[in-house]
């Protein structure tokens, strides 16, 4: 087997990511011929740089997406081959009974395919990033609305403790919380939930302050709330087996289990964006709590909550989307430097901060290994700030 | 100076000129076919609604039409020479020079990181080079010109130290720091408060004879235009429909928009009964969505199919004027003196029983004295509203007259329970409502009184659709016992208000400002509510449109036997429709009668003042010239005694003082009329009417 040429790998990829490519231009055909009737989303096809920045973002979402289907890998992105240690890309592999005859982009230092690493990678990012912003943003709103629009002591109170936790260097947050001692205590779990239980108090006041003029509606939707979301809530919170802080669902019934390692990223990721969130939420109300819309809906006698989650939250969405896009960058930065320091994830997961740390022991020998998912995380992170830039721009547009 | 004082022709000079707005999909043509002449000294007034074109016309004058905006055609020629042929460097040495603009927002002309006096020297210091002495004199000079007090203190003061008035005095001040020959004033009043804004008008005009400036005066106010121009030009959509001279264009209009528009502002001789005001049917067009022909003939009561629809309309000379044209195919055959045929006359609606009481009630905020350490502290005791009582009965209209911080919008909000009172009752029906805050108040006293805002763009919330929005009012009033109920109880609101029921689905940007109010207006009728406050419900609305809201909103109230609390500062439009008005100055009553004893003598000094201050658009009128001095006094510091004795010019006429050391107590004249004044009866005999109709 001859080693590929540079050509050859390049052609090689782009056939490997062909379920990527399908996807992301039918994507784009079924956007832009709907633009005009798809709102904010439809508008962002007006910009060149929001359409470069949502291609990027798609690229990532569906090669994670595909890749998690097996339909992009080439290898098993932990299993090693020997003879493969440190080859440059496109090295053909010794053993002709693998399913793919290369090495794409090269093998790592324990013999692994980077090419497969990376996209797996793409997957860990793919799935966590998104949710634990929308976390993050659900537990800011809950608190941030409220501050800014009672004011007063509870706003001094909830700022205070923001600003607290915006204080302490995040690094050393993560330390403290991925410390075996401290995960024996619970801490996280505990943490867990307390911040998974905002989404549901959220979902509650939302429907709650929407229909309690009509009860029988209210009680269905509310009723599906606590069921489903309860289910869904007690299985993320307690873990089944042994040395679990918190076991309050019989195993039996407990949906899922989180691997203990990634409960902590999240719990850790949520919690030091959400103060973010929280002031950038109660800076919006401040300044729309005094519109005549809600002062109409105070003098018909809507309560707090309505006033909050429906007459402000949806008027402050265009700032609100905008950032929620560059957290997911900032978030997926703090994934890859919380691999990069092997915190949290276990030592021989693909995900990019992990794989960059590892290339970068023999960065001077060998640059292969570390330059693909460092391209990667970088390709990511622009993507998701020109996707922002470009809905920022269009939203300020009629 | 530089300046060729030899000049001697028109300062201003624009001939046929077309601007247009170049937007991603078309171009939209925003000016065209202008054509206006200002002589030295003379000051043009420029009418029209908003969107109509007069703010780019100004812009365009100034060469700041932005990336998008373009001259397409025609020429602006000032003092003679072409604008479109100067270089940027030269006009950068006209702007600020020769060419002022006063906009309507003095905060944002003014920089606030900088003291008055270093921005005005600026001016000479940039455009004449003199020295900073020269230029501290000078800025001296223009402040005590401006008339404001203390010029040493002011100069030495920050922006936002000084109140929205002397605000816009010190842009004056700056506007005329180098003796431009021509100064643009964009609805430079708008912002400000009725007695002050008498006061700014006077001053430009003074100020505009003592220079001898020209000036382009921009407004959507005619009788603001009336008290300061001596030629005007009225806009529509675009183009000028009709220019002359004050005279001819009020008394002998040529252009039916002229003359419709005429006939819906409130004049002394409306009369919500017997003279109602004629709203012009229809909308204002969007710019790409200009009729064919005459742009304004799909509203005009003299439009002909086939004549009027057919091509572009030219400006024509009217006969026997003094260049007076107009741009109407078929004025020459219009009866112009036909007097109008008043349509609609309808019955005063007999007034009712009592539905709310007001019993001294008082409103106190204590506001700490040190903003950072406010427990501990002192506090500061701001009586936003001293012992009101008045009645209100079913199907009247009370109007609430007074300025900014007369402590209005705070009674509106007690009464709505969004504050609770410090003293005093609110009797609804037979329930007191003072201490009840609205969350604890039941539906059925929620629903009954409801509110009408002043800003139509602020109004409805603007991600929720119109039907939407009435629905929710419907559910949290438990009216209708499903949604399909709601849903056409919603449908009949909206028939109600004279819209189109397809606009329940429509997002509220996609309505006008006077059909944003009529939801507004839908909204706060949905629980059929007995009483409305409405807190200046048409001021932010053009000119056309206000009197279809108006009267609309009187139709609504006779039919439903409503009580309507009319806030507002404008008493045309109060003396029109309201049965009752209410004048409050600094959180006090200071006379209360009906409209007719409000409106004659004797009044409180302070409604004489108001009655003063309110342009109105009619020729015949001739007014005592009433100019407060000063600005409102703050209501965190009021002045002792009386609340009025610092602007009051009736002060010398008491004696010993009264009016510094004492609150005056209500006095009871004939008739119920109330007035909270020292002067005493002989002196108050002795008014005489602010408002007199020349002919009489």
């Amino acid at each position: 087997m001859e080693p590929l040429s540079a050509f050859g790998i390049t052609t090689q990829i782009f056939i490997q990511l062909l379920p990527v490519w399908v996807a992301l231009i039918a994507t784009f055909w079924l956007s832009i011929t709907y633009k005009r009737r798809l709102g904010l989303y439809g508008k962002l096809f007006d910009s060149v740089v929001g359409m470069i920045g949502f291609g990027i973002v798609m690229f990532w979402v569906f090669t994670g997406f595909f890749g998690s289907l097996d339909m992009i890998l080439t290898h098993d992105p932990l299993s090693q081959i020997s003879g493969m240690k440190n080859k440059v890309p496109g090295t053909p592999i010794p053993d002709s009974s693998v399913p793919y005859p290369h090495y794409l982009l090269g093998g790592d230092n324990l013999a692994r395919d980077v090419f497969s690493r990376v996209i797996a990678g793409a997957w860990v990012v793919i799935r966590i990033a998104p949710l634990a912003t929308l976390f993050s943003f659900m537990v800011g709103i809950t608190l941030g609305l409220p501050a800014g629009y009672f004011g007063g002591r509870l706003d001094t109170i909830l700022s205070f403790i923001a600003n607290l936790i915006l204080a302490f260097p995040v690094i050393l947050l993560f330390y403290l919380l991925v410390t075996p001692e401290i995960v024996l205590t619970g801490l996280p779990q505990y943490m867990a939930a307390v911040l998974f239980f905002f989404p549901l108090v959220f979902l509650f006041m939302l429907v709650n302050s929407r229909f309690h003029t009509q009860p029988s509606t209210r009680n269905i939707m509310v009723a599906i709330i606590a069921i489903v979301g309860g289910w869904l809530y007690l299985s993320l919170v307690s873990q089944s087996g042994g040395g679990s802080a918190i076991t309050v669902l019989p195993s039996a019934l407990d949906g899922f289990d989180i691997p203990g390692g990634l409960l902590v990223v999240f719990v850790s990721v949520v919690f030091v964006n959400s103060p973010t969130v929280f002031r950038i939420v109660r800076g919006l109300t401040l300044d729309i709590k005094s519109r005549d819309y809600v002062a109409a809906a105070q003098t018909r006698g809507e309560g707090p909550w309505y006033i909050m989650l429906w007459e402000i939250l949806p008027n402050v969405r265009g700032p609100l989307i905008v950032d929620f896009c560059l957290r997911i960058g900032y978030v997926t930065i703090l994934l890859g430097t919380l691999g990069f320091f092997g915190l949290g994830l276990p030592p021989e997961s693909p995900d990019w901060g992990s794989t960059i740390n590892e290339g970068r022991k023999l960065l001077s020998v060998y640059l292969h290994p570390a330059l693909p998912p460092a391209l990667a995380l970088l390709s990511l992170v622009l993507g998701l700030n020109l996707l922002a830039d470009g809905l920022r721009e269009e939203s300020l547009r009629d | 100076m530089s300046k060729d004082a030899e000049y001697d022709g028109p300062i201003l000079e624009i001939d046929k000129l077309s601007i247009s707005f170049f937007t991603r999909l078309h171009e939209i043509p925003a000016v065209m076919d202008f054509s206006a002449k200002v002589m030295p000294g003379e000051a043009l007034g420029l009418v029209g609604e908003s969107g109509c074109g007069k703010s780019t016309v100004a812009l365009g004058v100034m060469q700041d039409l932005g990336v998008n905006g373009r001259i397409v055609g025609g020429t602006i020629k000032f003092k003679g020479r072409d604008m479109s042929e100067m270089s940027a460097e030269e006009l950068r040495g006209l702007h600020g020079n020769d060419i002022a603009m006063i906009y309507q927002e003095p905060m944002a002309s003014l920089n606030p990181a900088m003291k008055i006096g270093k921005q005005l020297m600026e001016v000479p210091m940039i455009h004449e080079h003199v020295s900073k002495e020269e230029a501290y004199n000078r800025a001296m000079e223009v402040v005590t010109d401006v008339k404001l007090p203390d010029p040493k203190r002011i100069l030495e003061s920050y922006p936002h130290q000084l109140s929205g008035g002397q605000q816009q005095r010190i842009v004056i001040a700056m506007a005329l720091m180098s003796k431009p020959s021509l100064l643009i004033l964009d609805e430079p009043t708008t912002a400000l408060d009725v007695t002050v804004e008498a006061a700014v008008v006077e001053l430009v005009k003074d100020l505009g004879k003592k220079y001898g400036t020209s000036m382009l005066f921009i407004s959507h106010n005619l009788g603001l235009i009336l008290e300061t121009c001596d030629r005007l030009n009225v806009m529509y959509s675009g183009e000028a429909v009709e220019r002359g001279s004050i005279e001819d264009v009020f008394d002998k209009m040529q252009h039916p928009y002229t003359q419709a528009l005429f006939r819906s502002i409130p004049l002394p001789s409306a009369d919500k009964n017997s003279h109602p005001l004629v709203a012009i049917p229809g909308n204002f067009p969007l710019p790409h969505e200009r009729p064919h022909g005459c742009n304004f003939g799909p509203r005009c009561d003299y439009f002909v199919e086939g004549t009027c629809d057919q091509s572009f309309v030219p400006m024509e000379t009217v006969e026997g004027h003094d260049l007076h044209e107009s741009r109407c195919l078929r004025f020459k055959g219009i009866d112009w003196d036909a007097p109008l045929v008043a349509t609609n006359t309808t019955e005063k609606a007999p007034v009712g029983e009592v539905v709310l009481k007001i019993d001294h009630l008082k409103k106190y905020y204590e506001v700490a004295a040190n903003a950072l350490f406010g427990s501990s502290g002192s506090m500061k005791v701001v009586k936003a509203n001293e012992t009101l009582s008045f009645e209100a009965r079913e199907s009247e209209t009370l109007a609430i007259v007074g300025e900014s911080g007369c402590g209005k919008s705070t009674f509106a909000k007690v009464l709505m329970g969004l504050e609770t009172a410090t003293d005093g009752k609110i009797l609804l029906g037979n329930t007191e409502v003072q201490d009840i805050p609205i969350e604890d108040r039941d539906t059925q006293t929620v629903s009954s009184v409801q509110m009408v805002f002043q800003n139509p763009f602020d109004t409805l919330n603007p991600s929720m659709t119109v039907g939407r929005q009435i629905i929710r009012a419907l559910e949290v009033f438990g009216i209708g016992a499903n949604d399909a109920e709601r849903k056409e109880r919603m449908l009949k609101l909206l028939d109600m208000v004279k819209l189109p029921r397809a606009f329940a689905e429509r997002m509220p940007r996609q309505l006008s400002g006077g059909q944003k109010q009529r939801v507004g207006i839908a909204r706060a009728f949905a629980g059929n509510a007995q009483i409305v406050v409405a807190d200046e419900p048409v001021s932010a609305l053009d000119v056309s449109v206000q009197a279809a809201v108006t009267d609309l909103l009187m139709e609504i109230q006779r039919e439903n036997k409503t009580t309507l609390l009319f806030i507002s500062h404008d008493l045309s439009i109060v003396r029109y429709l309201s049965d009752r008005v209410m004048v409050m100055y600094l959180g006090h009553v200071v006379e209360m009668g009906t409209t007719d004893q409000v409106f004659s003598p004797p009044y409180h000094p302070y409604t004489e003042a108001l009655l003063s201050a309110v342009p109105i658009a009619d020729t015949s009128v001739v007014k005592e010239h009433i100019v407060l001095e000063g600005d409102i006094p703050s209501a965190m510091d009021p002045p002792s005694g009386c609340p009025f004795q610092t602007r009051c010019r009736w002060k010398d006429q008491v004696p010993d003082g009264l009016c510094d050391k004492d609150l005056p107590a209500v006095r009871y004249l004939e008739g119920g009329h109330q007035i909270k004044c020292h002067l005493s009866d002989d002196t108050l005999a002795q008014m005489v009417p602010v408002i007199k109709l020349a002919a009489e």
